[in-house]
């Protein structure tokens, strides 16, 4: 399995735009799975034209439950919880409470009696939907926080498992923004990076933030500049020669990706010969190189 | 000032990345600052590009944010019997040609590794600096900024956002003020921090399918925690459509409109040359679309306790939690 991450730091640089036409681009040649592991704001069955999400599965994360028969009120639980979600009233059993609680486990390992057993929360649901657009099949694998809940790095942890459960030759992961670990869960172990940006000085602070843990994870980085028009491109350059960034993209902007956004027609799909189409065919004809050399 | 609440705080958010909020944000605090004693938040620590757009290169006060701890395996104690890999609940620990290994980009330091080590062999660094809180006490639009800006790869940015956001408290002291919170995309632990305890949100959309769907997410939120929103239309001008449809949407849930910003070129060369629009193009449809927006917000602000009560969400939908028990029973 070949995987690829998709990521930024900025919001709205076009991650999921770019990630979504790769995707159908490679499903072309190989069994595609694209994860949207952006729990937060999940769009990329909108870019695709997905109104309905199939085969729903509770993300559960793990929430203590007390056996009162066993614990003796030492209060071990609620000083190994780093989130505040456990309280030992004087005399009383511990009171959890669900929403600050991580999943950590830690209060059901460190027990000294057993006392705890193991129920669920529900953060969020995946979804594989499998999505066919003129003749190309593709996988879609969705995460997607309730409104209100918090913990997103257990649920992006357990969305990728379950993508990864699936038989396939190319994973492509699209994360959120930011550059908290919810995004370096969905960085290890992949064979390739692409840092989307755009040539502002937000886009490029925010880049920075993203090269650091890439290029100290050792991953293979390109970038794709989107909107490359809009400013100066040559700082980017600069930066990546620091962070041994091996390619570089650009992607102009273009009336073209509006319409194909507001259509929920991803742009390859609906204007094959669109110079943005173009860009995306030759990275993903680069994506295919390397696919091969990795003995595919 | 600000008629029955001495403190207000007016968050800024969208759900989607990318829409405008700290194009926004910048303008209005601005405009705000000569009506109110006003500090902005940049309550994005993941990526904090408020004090870019205000054109701030240096700070007043740097201070260091001590946070969470970092796992490591003791080689020589090791066995690799993987069982750390197991019960880890955020995919932390890694194995290498049959050796395992802490990701440090990912590690929350939970403890729940060490408590599983059947060698002992797990060791953690502490005090962590986890990220760092800036304070600019005078930019040169007048206003204090504080902002916030977590280490790549460290988790629980939104408790950093707290902190910011009583930094500024701390700074207003007893003054009668305005805190104006940048927040950041998504709906987690920052938004949920920036948006907890606010008196109002000012939702910023697009008129995409994306930044719709992402609006009811965030909106769903500010109903959560009881807090009226307001709504702000950027690009308005791309399509009428979805335009339209956010409109719909706002009507439906009692959300205040304050108005449309048409798409100007001239918003993305302001942010290159580190700008606030509103002073790098004070003439652009942009900015005059800004300047009525925020003719609006101080009607809001004078009279926020009467506003409040008109929008307050339709319905109250509070924060419930689901819960499997074990044996499977789902409680709602």
């Amino acid at each position: 399995m070949f995987r690829i991450t998709v990521t930024g730091g900025k919001g709205g640089t076009g991650k999921s735009f770019v990630a979504v036409n790769i995707a159908l681009l490679l499903a072309k040649h190989y069994r595609t799975v694209l994860v949207d592991l952006d729990l937060e704001a999940p769009n990329d069955h909108i870019l695709l034209g997905i109104d309905k999400l199939k085969n729903e599965e509770p993300i559960k994360l793990f929430l203590p439950f007390i056996n009162t028969s066993k614990c003796t009120k030492c209060g071990v639980c609620a000083k190994v919880c780093d989130t505040g979600a456990i309280l030992l009233p004087s005399g009383a059993y511990p009171i959890i409470f669900p929403r600050l609680c991580s999943g950590c486990k830690a209060c059901y390992y460190a027990c000294p009696y057993n006392a705890i057993i193991e129920g669920y929360h529900v953060l969020g649901y995946v979804y594989r939907t499998n999505i066919v657009i003129e003749n190309t099949e593709l996988t879609l694998v969705t995460g997607v926080l309730r409104e209100g809940e918090e913990h997103v790095p257990p649920g992006v942890n357990y969305t990728r498992k379950k993508a990864e459960e699936i038989e396939t030759d190319i994973l492509l992961m699209d994360t959120g923004a930011g550059t908290g670990n919810q995004i370096s869960i969905a960085l290890k172990n992949v064979d390739l990076t692409i840092i989307v940006t755009e040539p502002t000085p937000l886009g490029i602070h925010d880049m920075s933030n993203v090269l650091k843990i890439t290029n100290e994870m050792g991953i293979r980085t390109w970038i794709i500049i989107n909107k490359s028009s809009i400013g100066d491109t040559s700082k980017i350059y600069e930066i990546s020669e620091k962070y041994n960034v091996e390619k570089i993209y650009e992607i102009p902007y273009h009336r073209d990706v509006v319409s194909s956004y507001v259509e929920r027609k991803p742009i390859v799909i609906k204007y094959k010969n669109s110079p943005i189409t173009r860009v995306f065919n030759e990275i993903a004809q680069s994506i295919i190189g390397l696919v091969r050399s990795n003995g595919k | 000032m600000v008629s029955s609440i001495s403190q207000l705080e007016i968050v800024i958010a969208s759900g989607k990345g990318g829409v405008g909020k700290s194009t926004l944000a910048s303008s209005l605090a601005i405009l705000l600052a000569k009506k109110y004693y006003l500090i902005a938040v940049d309550a994005d620590a993941e990526a904090p590009n408020l004090h870019i757009a205000l054109g701030i290169d240096e700070w007043d006060i740097v201070e260091p944010y001590i946070e969470g701890r970092i796992a490591y395996i003791n080689r020589d104690k090791c066995t690799d019997c993987g069982l750390c890999a197991d019960a880890c609940q955020f995919g932390a620990i890694e194995v290498r040609n049959g050796k395992y290994y802490v990701n440090k980009w990912i590690c929350e330091g939970c403890y729940t590794c060490s408590f599983v080590c059947p060698v002992k062999a797990i060791f953690f660094e502490r005090d962590i600096v986890a990220g760092h809180i800036y304070v600019k006490e005078k930019t040169i639009y007048g206003f204090p900024l504080v902002s916030s800006e977590i280490t790549p790869g460290r988790p629980n940015s939104g408790k950093l956002v707290t902190e910011a956001k009583n930094k500024a408290k701390k700074i207003m002291g007893s003054k009668k003020g305005l805190i104006l919170v940048d927040a950041a995309a998504g709906i987690g632990c920052q938004v949920i921090s920036s948006i907890a305890g606010a008196h109002a949100v000012i939702l910023v959309a697009e008129p995409t399918p994306s930044s719709l769907n992402d609006l009811k997410r965030i909106h769903k939120l500010a109903k959560h925690f009881g807090i009226p929103s307001m709504l702000v239309i950027n690009k308005a001008d791309i399509s009428e459509k979805y335009r339209e449809k956010i409109l719909e949407y706002a009507r439906r849930e009692n959300i205040d409109y304050l108005g449309d910003i048409p798409y100007d070129e001239n918003v993305p060369r302001s942010i290159n040359t580190m700008k606030p629009l509103l002073e790098a193009y004070p003439d652009t449809e942009a900015s005059k679309a800004i300047r009525r927006i925020a003719e609006k917000l101080v009607k809001i602000i004078d009279n926020i306790s009467e506003w409040r009560l008109k929008h307050l969400p339709a319905k109250i939908e509070p924060f419930i939690p689901i819960i499997i028990k074990p044996g499977n029973n789902i409680v709602k």
